[in-house]
Formats: C-alpha cells, sequence, structure tokens
C-alpha cells in the first residue's frame, strides 16, 4: 500500500529546544482521500503540518525523517524549490479564514499575488484572472470586489476566497490545520462542505487535522490518533468509531455512548423568566441593538436548561441579565418566588449569591494575584480551611492547589478552581457559559463528567449555554433556541435533537456534526440551508426575523410578529406557519 | 535619549496587553536589578563614602586618573593603607575636585529627583486613572481632557521653563518632573482599569454579592496597577536622563551640587583640549544607571507578560 | 476621509488654544521675578519701575492677556500671528524664531528619517528568529541607545572625531565662520545652499551635521528599533504570513507584505516620538552649538523672556501636532479599516 500513497512519511522527527513535538512519526496519505488526524491540544499536529510544508517555526528544527510526495522528498529539497512546490503541489489552510488575509492589500491583489507566484503571468493578466475566479466563486460585481479589503467582505466569502487561492494552482495535497476553530456550527458546515467538494472536484487530498470528532466522523474517509508527537492509532472512519483503538478516542467518545442525565422528578420551576428584554445603545450611530427580545424560560430543580444558538444570538446576554450583571430593560426574573429583576441593590447582593456564574474563560475568571484558597475564601462567608479542602476535593483538585494561584493550573483545573468557587456559595443555580469552549478535548470530558456529578450530588440546577451541541446533548434536559435574541424553540433534548420544527433549529441541527459515521454530512442529502448570514440586530424587521433566509417564508411572515406558540407535545416554537401544520391556531394578536 | 517615556509607554501597554514581551536575557535583567539596588543605596550612602569632600578643591588641579597598569598596584596600596600619594581614581577636574568622590556622591541628586518624581507620578496618575476609569463621564472625560493637554507641552522645554522660573531647587525638579509623567500614569491605569473591570472574576465578585468598592480595591486597582509600576522602573531611569540634561543647561540644580549632569558640562569644555576624564565618568554614571532601569523595567515586563 | 482630517484638526486646534492659556497665565503664577532679572539686583526703584512698565508688566494680568491674544483694540497679538517682541533683544519673536527653527528642523528631520531607515533592518532581523541570538542581541542593543544621555555621547563622539581623529570640524556651529552662508529661502542650509548652487556651503554643511546626526541617530535608534521588532514579530506570527508562506510566495513579495502590516501602525508612534525628539533638541544643540529653536529656548529661559518662552512652547507643540497629524492620516491611508 505505501507504494500507492499519495504522501508517505517516514521515521520524522521535529524538535523544539531538544523536546520532540513530533517523534519518529510514520503517515501515508491516498491520493483524493480526506484524512482526518486528531489529538489532544499540544500532540504535534500543527507542528507535523507546518513540517511538511517546510515551515516549521523556529525554534523548532526538522531532525531527520523523509515526506515523500509523489516521488519527492520534500525535506529533502533546498528552501527555494520546496517553496515551487508550496501551493503547487502541497497547500496549505490556515485556522481564521479572514486572518489568512492580509488586513491592508486588497482581495485582489492577494489573489493575483498567489497565481503569479506558481503562472508566468504579467501584472494585469493576473488581475484579470483573479478576477476571473471571483466571478466564478459567484460574487456580484467581481471587478469592484477585487479592489476590496479582506474587511469589507463577508466571513463567508472570505471563506470561498480563501479555499479558491488554495487550491488554485491545484495542489494534490492540502493540508488543513483546525481550519474551522472558533467558527459558528452553521458557517463551520458551510466551510467543510465546500473545501469537500473543492477538493474532490480538483482530485486532491486532505491531510485535515481537528480535535473534534464530529468533523472526522462526517468528512473523513480515514482517521489517525495523535499522542505524544506519535500516532497511535490509524484506521478507516467506520471502524474507527465503531472501536477505537486508543485510549484518547475511547475517553472522548464515552460520553457519546453514555445514557443521557437521569430525568429529574418534577417540581414547580426554581426559576421563571418571562418577558426580558436588554437593548444596547450604539455609540455613535445613536441605533440600538436588541440583543435579547422578550425572552421566557424556566428551570425546574436539578434541571439543566441547554440554550444554544449562534455567535450574537443574545444566549450569552440572557445568562448575564438572570444575575444582574448587566440590568435588564423590561421582564420579570422569579427565582425561589422573588424578583430578581426587580430587587433593591442590598437585597439583590444578598440573594444574588443562590445564583452563581461559571465562564468560558478560566484564565479570565480567576484573579491571577489571588491563590486557589483565597478565591474559594472570597465564595465563602468567613474563612474556614476544612471546606476549602471539601470543595476542592469534590471538584476532583489536590489538596496541594489551594496554595496555588491560577497560573500554575491547567485550563481543566482551573475551570475546576471555578466551578468549586460557584458551589461554595451554595447556589440552587448555575449559570454555565461556555465552560468548555476554551479546553482541550480531554479537559472537556473531565468538566462535563464534574458538572452531571455534581448536579447528581447537590441536585443544582444549569442554565447551560453553548454553541457546541454535542456537549449541550450530553448535559442538557431541556434545550432552547436562540436567534437574534429570541427564542425560536424550546423542548426536551429529545425532541430538539431529534425532530427539531422551526426552520432555524432544522437548519442549526442539520449543520451539527455529530461524532457518528453512520448519519455522514458527505454521504446525506444537502438539507435546507438558510440563505446568506446572519444579520445584524441593528434594525430587525418587524415581521419574522428569519423570513428574509428561510426557505418556506409566506407573505405574511414578513409582516407578523412571531410570538412562541405551544405545540401539543409540549414543546414551544416560534414560527406560525409550522404551529399551523402542527395544528395550533393562535389566538388572534390584540391589535 | 531624554523623553521618550510615553512612547515607551505606549509600548509596555501593549506588549502586556497581548504577551510579545522584549526578549531581555536573565543575565541582562539581573545585572539591571543589581544596577537599580547600587544606584538607590548610593542615594542613601553616596555622599558619607566618599575617599574626599566633595566641596572642597584638592590641590592637585586636572589631574588624570590612574592608567589601567597603574590600578592594580594602586589598590592594593589603598586596601593595605599605604598610598605614596593621594589617588584619584577618576581624576581631578580643573577646579581641582576629586571627580570619583562627586560620581559617587551625584545619586543623592539625581536618583533620588527621578525617583521621587515617579513616587509622586505614579500616586497621583494611578488615583486619576481610577477615576478616570471609574467615575461618571463627564468627570472621566475631563480628567482625559487635562491629561491630554499636560502631554501637548513639548516634555524638556516645559521642564526648563517651570524648574527655571520656580527656581531650580530639587523640590521643584521633582514636582515638574511629576507634573509632566503624570498622564503616562493616568493613561496607562485608566486603561488597565477599564480591561480589569470588565474580567471574569470581577463578574464573579459581584455574583457572589460584594460590594463595587470592595471589587475596586480587592480585585480591580491590584491587578491595573502592575504595568504602571512596570512602566515606573523605567521611567525612572529617563527622568534621571531628564534631570542630568536639566542642569547639563543650565536649568537645573545649581552647582556646585554634585550633579551628573553638571560634571559633564563642567568638563564639556576641556574635551575639545583632550581633557576627557572630567565628562567620561560622569556620563558613564549616566549610561550604565539608566541602562540598568531600562534592563530592569524591560525584564519585568517579561516576566509579567502572560 | 475629509471628516477624519476635519476632527483630528478640531482636536489640534483646540489643543493648542489650551497651551497658549495654560502657557501664559503657569510662567505668571510662578515665583520668578523678569524685570529683576531684566535691570539686575542692584537697579534703583524707578529703572525697576520704569523697566516693569515698558514690559507691560504694570497692567493687570486680564489686561496683559487681552493684548497677548491681540483682541485689545490696537494691539496686535497671536490672532494677528504677532508673538510679540523679545524683551531681550527688542526683535519680533516670529521673525527670531523663524531664523532659528529651520536649523532644528533640519537636524531632527534629516536624523528621524536615517535613524528609520537604519532601524527598520535592524528590527525585522529581530523577527526573523524571536527569541534567537541576533534578535537578543539586537534588543540589548535598542535597550542601551534608547536609554542613553544624548548630550554625554555627543561629547564623545567629539572627542574621538573632532580632537583625536580630527575627521568632524570643531563644534562651533552650523557652518565654518570661514565659509559663505547661502541666500536664506527655506532655512535649511543643505536646501538653500543646493538651490544657490553652492556646492562647497554644501558639503560644510553637511559636514558640520555629521557629528549631531549621528549622534541623534544613535539614542534615536532605541526605541524604533524596539516598534519595528515587537511590530514585525506580530506580524509575521500571524496566519496571513504562514498563508503567504504556504502558498509558495518569495521571501521577498512575503517580506513586502510584512513591512506595510508592521509599519504602518508604528506611524502614529513615530510621531509621538517626533514631537519628544524637537522639544529635547535643547541638548544635541547646546552641545554643538547649534543656534536652533533649542539654544533659543535656553537662552530666552534663563533671560526670563517670557514673549519668546510663550511662542517657543507653541511654535514646538504646532510642529509636533502637524508631524502626528501627517503621519496619522499617513497611517489611515495605508490602513482602511482606520476611516469609514
Amino acid at each position: 500500500m505505501p507504494g500507492d500513497a499519495l504522501l508517505s512519511v517516514r521515521g520524522l522527527t521535529v524538535a523544539f529546544n531538544g523536546v520532540a513535538a513530533v517523534s519518529d512519526l510514520d503517515l501515508d496519505v491516498m491520493p483524493g482521500e480526506i484524512l482526518g488526524l486528531t489529538g489532544d491540544s499540544g500532540a504535534g499536529k500543527s507542528t507535523l503540518g507546518l513540517a511538511l510544508l517546510g515551515l516549521t517555526r523556529p525554534p523548532g528544527r526538522i531532525l531527520r525523517g523523509r515526506a515523500v510526495l509523489e516521488g519527492t522528498d520534500l525535506l529533502a529539497l533546498p528552501e527555494a524549490a520546496r517553496r515551487r512546490l508550496r501551493g503547487r503541489r502541497i497547500g496549505l489552510i490556515v485556522q481564521s479564514p479572514r486572518g489568512a488575509l492580509s488586513p491592508l492589500h486588497t482581495i485582489g491583489a492577494q489573489i493575483g499575488g498567489v497565481l503569479r507566484a506558481h503562472l508566468p503571468l504579467s501584472r494585469p493578466e493576473a488581475a484579470a484572472r483573479s478576477v476571473g475566479l471571483l466571478r466564478r466563486l459567484g460574487l456580484n460585481d467581481p471587478e469592484r470586489r477585487a479592489g476590496a479589503y479582506p474587511h469589507e467582505i463577508s466571513g463567508g466569502m472570505a471563506q470561498r476566497v480563501l479555499i479558491a487561492m488554495a487550491v488554485g494552482a491545484g495542489p494534490r495535497l492540502l493540508v488543513a490545520d483546525e481550519p474551522t476553530s472558533g467558527l459558528d456550527v452553521t458557517i463551520q458546515a458551510a466551510f467543510l462542505d465546500e473545501l469537500a467538494a473543492t477538493a474532490r472536484a480538483a482530485g486532491s487530498a486532505v491531510l485535515l487535522m481537528t480535535q473534534d470528532l464530529g468533523i472526522i466522523a462526517n468528512y473523513c474517509d480515514r482517521v489517525a490518533v495523535m499522542q505524544g508527537g506519535r500516532i497511535v492509532a490509524e484506521g478507516a472512519t467506520r471502524a474507527f468509531f465503531a472501536a477505537p483503538a486508543d485510549d484518547y478516542s475511547r475517553t472522548l467518545l464515552s460520553l457519546r455512548q453514555a445514557a443521557p442525565p437521569p430525568a429529574p422528578a418534577e417540581a414547580a420551576p426554581l426559576l421563571r423568566v418571562t418577558g426580558l428584554c436588554k437593548r444596547f445603545r450604539l455609540r455613535g450611530s445613536g441605533k440600538t441593538l436588541q440583543a435579547v427580545n422578550r425572552v421566557d424560560l424556566a428551570i425546574a430543580r436539578g434541571e439543566t436548561l441547554g440554550l444554544v444558538g449562534e455567535s450574537g444570538s443574545g444566549k450569552t446576554t440572557v445568562g448575564r441579565l438572570l444575575l444582574r450583571l448587566l440590568e435588564p430593560d423590561g421582564g420579570e426574573i422569579l427565582f425561589e418566588g422573588r424578583d430578581l429583576a426587580r430587587l433593591p441593590p442590598g437585597e439583590l447582593r444578598r440573594t444574588r449569591r443562590r445564583v452563581q456564574i461559571v465562564f468560558q474563560d478560566p484564565q479570565d475568571a480567576l484573579d491571577p494575584r489571588w491563590t486557589a484558597a483565597e478565591i474559594l475564601g472570597e465564595a465563602l462567608e468567613r474563612r474556614d480551611p476544612a471546606r476549602v479542602a471539601e470543595l476542592l476535593a469534590l471538584v476532583g483538585l489536590e489538596p496541594g492547589d489551594a496554595a496555588r494561584r491560577p497560573r500554575g493550573l491547567s485550563a481543566g483545573a482551573q475551570q475546576r478552581l471555578s466551578i468549586a468557587r460557584a458551589i461554595a456559595a451554595d447556589p440552587a443555580l448555575i449559570v454555565l457559559d461556555e465552560p468548555t469552549s476554551a479546553l482541550t478535548p480531554l479537559a472537556r470530558v473531565g468538566i462535563v463528567r464534574l458538572l452531571r456529578d455534581i448536579q447528581a450530588r447537590l441536585g443544582t440546577s444549569y442554565l447551560f449555554i453553548s454553541h457546541d451541541l454535542n456537549t449541550v446533548e450530553q448535559l442538557s434536559h431541556r434545550v432552547a433556541v436562540m436567534y437574534l435574541g429570541q427564542i425560536v424553540e424550546q423542548g426536551t433534548r429529545e425532541q430538539v435533537f431529534r425532530a427539531p420544527r422551526h426552520p432555524y433549529a432544522r437548519a442549526l441541527l442539520a449543520a451539527h456534526l455529530a461524532p457518528d459515521p453512520s448519519r455522514r454530512r458527505l454521504d446525506r442529502p444537502p438539507a435546507a440551508a438558510l440563505e446568506g448570514e446572519i444579520p445584524s440586530p441593528v434594525d430587525l424587521p418587524r415581521g419574522c426575523y428569519l423570513a428574509g433566509r428561510c426557505p418556506e417564508a409566506r407573505p405574511d411572515c414578513r409582516s407578523t410578529p412571531q410570538r412562541l406558540l405551544g405545540l401539543p407535545d409540549g414543546r414551544e416554537i416560534r414560527c406560525l406557519p409550522e404551529a399551523e401544520r402542527a395544528g395550533v391556531l393562535p389566538d388572534p394578536i390584540p391589535a | 535619549m531624554s523623553d521618550a517615556p510615553a512612547v515607551e509607554a505606549a509600548l509596555t501597554a501593549r506588549d502586556l496587553r497581548d504577551g510579545a514581551a522584549a526578549p531581555v536575557p536573565d543575565r541582562l535583567f539581573r545585572l539591571g536589578a543589581a544596577t537599580v539596588a547600587l544606584s538607590l543605596v548610593l542615594m542613601v550612602v553616596g555622599p558619607w563614602i566618599t575617599p574626599y569632600d566633595v566641596g572642597r578643591p584638592t590641590d592637585d588641579i586636572a589631574v588624570p586618573p590612574p592608567s589601567l597598569a597603574e590600578v592594580p598596584g594602586l589598590l592594593w596600596a589603598v586596601l593595605t593603607g599605604r598610598p605614596h600619594e593621594p589617588v584619584y581614581w577618576f581624576g581631578t577636574d580643573a577646579s581641582g575636585l576629586d571627580i570619583f568622590s562627586r560620581v559617587l556622591a551625584a545619586p543623592r541628586a539625581d536618583v533620588a529627583i527621578a525617583v521621587g518624581a515617579n513616587l509622586v507620578s505614579l500616586a497621583l496618575g494611578s488615583l486619576l486613572g481610577l477615576l478616570a476609569g471609574t467615575a461618571r463621564p463627564w468627570l472621566a472625560g475631563l480628567v482625559m481632557r487635562l491629561s491630554d493637554l499636560v502631554q501637548a507641552f513639548p516634555v524638556f522645554i516645559t521642564g526648563m521653563i517651570l524648574v527655571t522660573l520656580a527656581g531650580r531647587s530639587p523640590t521643584t525638579i521633582v514636582l515638574t518632573l511629576a507634573l509632566l509623567y503624570t498622564p503616562i500614569y493616568i493613561r496607562l491605569t485608566r486603561a488597565e482599569v477599564l480591561t480589569q473591570r470588565g474580567r471574569g472574576f470581577v463578574d464573579a465578585s459581584r455574583a457572589l454579592g460584594k460590594r463595587e468598592a470592595w471589587i475596586a480595591l480587592r480585585h480591580v486597582l491590584p491587578n491595573a496597577l502592575v504595568p504602571a509600576m512596570i512602566q515606573a522602573s523605567v521611567t525612572v531611569g529617563f527622568a534621571i536622563l531628564m534631570t542630568a540634561g536639566l542642569s547639563f543647561v543650565g536649568a537645573g540644580v545649581r552647582p556646585p551640587t554634585p550633579e551628573w549632569g553638571l560634571m559633564i558640562a563642567a568638563g564639556a569644555d576641556g574635551i575639545v583640549q583632550g581633557e576627557w576624564w572630567p565628562s567620561l565618568f560622569p556620563g558613564l554614571a549616566i549610561s550604565i544607571t539608566v541602562f540598568g532601569y531600562a534592563a530592569f523595567g524591560n525584564g519585568l515586563e517579561r516576566r509579567h507578560a502572560r | 476621509m475629509i471628516g477624519f482630517v476635519s476632527r483630528r484638526l478640531a482636536t489640534a486646534l483646540v489643543q493648542l488654544v489650551g497651551l497658549a492659556l495654560v502657557v501664559f497665565f503657569a510662567i505668571r503664577l510662578l515665583p520668578a521675578d523678569p524685570v529683576a532679572r531684566l535691570v539686575g539686583l542692584n537697579a534703583s526703584r524707578d529703572a525697576y519701575l520704569t523697566a516693569q512698565r515698558s514690559l507691560g508688566l504694570d497692567r493687570p494680568v486680564a489686561e496683559q492677556f487681552g493684548s497677548y491674544l491681540g483682541v485689545l483694540p490696537g494691539s496686535s497679538g497671536l490672532l494677528q500671528g504677532d508673538f510679540g517682541r523679545s524683551w531681550v533683544t527688542g526683535d519680533p519673536v516670529a521673525q527670531e524664531i523663524g531664523r532659528v527653527l529651520p536649523i532644528t528642523l533640519e537636524l531632527i528631520t534629516v536624523s528621524f528619517v536615517l535613524a528609520f531607515l537604519v532601524s527598520v533592518p535592524l528590527g525585522m532581523i529581530c523577527a526573523i528568529r524571536p527569541g534567537g541570538a541576533a534578535d537578543r542581541a539586537t534588543f540589548a542593543y535598542s535597550l542601551f541607545a534608547g536609554s542613553q544621555p544624548e548630550f554625554w555621547w555627543g561629547l564623545l563622539f567629539i572627542f574621538v572625531f573632532f580632537a583625536e581623529l580630527g575627521w568632524a570640524p570643531a563644534p562651533l556651529g552650523r557652518l565654518d565662520p570661514m565659509s559663505t552662508p547661502p541666500a536664506v529661502v527655506t532655512g535649511f542650509i543643505t536646501v538653500d545652499s543646493l538651490l544657490a548652487g553652492n556646492m562647497a556651503a554644501f558639503r560644510d554643511g553637511v559636514h558640520h551635521l555629521m557629528l549631531p546626526v549621528l549622534t541623534k541617530v544613535f539614542v534615536l535608534s532605541g526605541p524604533i528599533v524596539k516598534m519595528v521588532r515587537q511590530n514585525m514579530v506580530r506580524v509575521m506570527a500571524s496566519d496571513y504570513v504562514l498563508f503567504a508562506q504556504a502558498s509558495g510566495l518569495t521571501p521577498g513579495r512575503i517580506a513586502r507584505i510584512a513591512l506595510k502590516n508592521a509599519l504602518a501602525p508604528a506611524l502614529t508612534l513615530l510621531g509621538v516620538l517626533y514631537g519628544y525628539i524637537l522639544g529635547g533638541a535643547v541638548l544635541i544643540e547646546t552641545v554643538f552649538s547649534l543656534g536652533g529653536i533649542g539654544s533659543y529656548a535656553v537662552r530666552s529661559v534663563l533671560a526670563f523672556d517670557y514673549p519668546a518662552i510663550q511662542a517657543v512652547v507653541l511654535v514646538i507643540a504646532a510642529v509636533s501636532l502637524l508631524v502626528y497629524l501627517v503621519l496619522d492620516l499617513l497611517h489611515a491611508a495605508l490602513d482602511p479599516r482606520l476611516v469609514g
């Protein structure tokens, strides 16, 4: 088989200041395949990818090994010769699409520059070709767009320009290093669809490096797992997910098989929010941004409500409004019988301890000058070393960590400390604002287990805010989907994940990449995707906010404000046509 | 250069933010720290440990320093207490004053003025910066506009004017430098207060029911002061340059105070005739001291950068 | 773009007005007696009063300010572009500054441009291998150069290049006393001598500029190298440079992309730096006996010549603001994100 390989890496070793980041690594990439390369942060994936292109960054050095691409050992070539192969035989897709374009140069000049690096073109010829390429990408007025700067085009357009540039000279192998980290779910799927389609059409193989097993399951033909600079497992995607051969993948996939969290006993809701609103006044223009718009939600004791949505949907703002870290402009926050939205400051300070919050970035959430014991002490009513030790043990930290400052702890341990601080205040509800998003996959598994464990032991309720649908599915009993400041669908975890009804929820869940190769996105017919991108939450339309992008929009959708309507199966959706289809006839809206 | 502290401050603030810190080797940082410590010690004890009286001329006019070959022998003689004739390590100047003694005594003027000025402006600037970062918009705006106005003044010339018209005493120099440097600390602290106020641990503290004033004092201010303190060690160096520069042009402390800038000025005329030593040694002292403060400050910055 | 420019201009103007106000009152609040300085301590009471009247210091401060601004009937002041007359020489201050300012601007601008040209490659070398030996050495140099007393280095250079080697001319002004200065057009000796076709004066002018410029370039290279290095390190670690490398672009083309991205944000700081250097020109002018605005400032300050002091502060602040504005606009022209 190695004889047929497009790229065959043998014995590659890359070291940073004498420490090997990639050690004695063997890997084959077959022609035209998409090979997924996964592994935790620091496993050496990026180092490998850059080494293949001969772009190891100082102080890293390639100590030995071969990387033979179609008979040429890339690593044995002199730099000038290797440079000529870059882009033409082997290309790279970097992390953020917009970051890959120089902000001070026009799109056309950058495309032209790449073309001229490989083709004997004059400047005007390259410019003409750039315009042609933009036209093929479906941009209207490509001549004008060629003169635009990266910040003037949309994110989606930047992605397509980037892929077109990387594939432009027809490389046989594309190295894609976490190409979608930090992107929203729907944008991520669109990007990967485009990448896969373009590569297929050009007959290029892709080495796709990602921590996200969902991406691997949905797009890759084969998988390789890296750990400590070596490949520890390799195989066809289906076989891999059926029985992962290595500990790392087994740990990550263990949560997939774990039973869903047990449903809590039915009780009166702990928290009931009605009509919650928040507007921000934009500086300069004087316009207002409707960040949260008439949000209703309820959480029972011991229950987790997952709040999902893409960036700008207002989900984080909802979390902050519940604690009145931001002042709501309207609505009620009934918590344990009191309306938090109307409590006077003194009483609010006392009551607020019953609602705690855990943030996305644990390093930002912990005062760098304080030790773990001091941080926990801040949350306790009085100094109590025994209680501190108890809390540390509860979240799985060592007793010795009490004297450490945040910088001496790993990101996962920092987040555990953050959770311990929240628990120290003895809250009934914890707002978890993307608590797993800044962590490596392994640390994420640990935090998910910890959160389940704490809920089982203490009966704490969670509002779990995340854009990571996999984690939401692992933790939530019920799920609410937000779009442009509104909840558009709310129901049980099964209802929302198995059969979403609101068109936006359907599009969002269709773009969800579950770590399950049985329903690969590549093999699925393209679901009803929404057109365009999320509009700005300034100057929102009077009718349904999705109407402009919805394939099923009716004329009255654009003129009628949509309300959250209860369906017979218990869920609520903000879509009149869909509710009617489910047999609900809403009361006429009072004029 | 006598007057780049504002540029320096802008660079420091940005580097601390994104962690692209200066590559100060450990050895350089330790050398800087040692220089800073030595300068502070001399500021206190310098005038008491001079071999000759700094104000009374000796009988030897314009004696050059011993050549390097003579130094070990002289050192032995001095250590064993039996020099045959007076030893002037750095020579004597045109009026017969021992240069080594005056170089040792000068930190009492240069370093004390620079440190004093920075303590005053650090205290004033960080308080005003905290105010500008937390007060109502009109008040914060007022503080910032005033700070902008002070920064629009050309530093060295304004220093010259204020010091000269106010009488050229060390206190007026301290107050003048303090006034000119305060905007730097206001800016640094305000920017940092605004950053720290938005951080997660501040919100977490609010969620725990802490009062705003408690949070400002326990979380915001201690973290916001860090860049200002780091900046201070670099700015002390610049203040030494400015103190010496002012007296060099005749707008600083008055002779016969032992002060590096005055000594360089006094020796300047001799340079053309080849009498290099009266200016060389005080200049070397400034050069090493200020470089030491810069290495120390930049090293601290690197150590603090995330 | 026009809104951008006019906003900046308006801010600068407001600052200048504030500056004029503060300078005027600050120097009158300080415990200095310009009359005594002018007539001497032993002067009779009558002589003192006569001098006080002739300087206009017997009038109420508000009235003095009015005539300084030029709002009183029959007086001419700032509003008419008149800085008044020097109390020492009796000549119009504007005329005197017109004579000395070009000398300073020539020295500072030449030094600034040369320092920039020297520093950019140094800063780029650092960024090739951040933390490497070349980076550490260059950075240590920039730290050193940026923390040096320039007046002392000027003296050292004089000792080496004039007293010992005899390569440089005596540090006694802008031109040799024997050579004929060119007719004043711009006030810049080098430019004027070229305009007049006077090559001897041009060579002499450049010769006299050599050491002061060397001194300035040395100390200026410190902060500029640091600035270029920090920006360049950032840019070289960016995704777009990585992508350009991975696309097979030549090192030269990548360097051009990186340089533009690294230098554009440095322009604003360079503007600040220029203002500081201009205000600090006193020291180098004193060392080399160059009769620029710095020397003029020293003379005026030591003589308590209030009209000259006020004018010096305003003129230097105005030139600094102007240079800052120009570099800021250049930055905006390079970086389309700043406008609109």
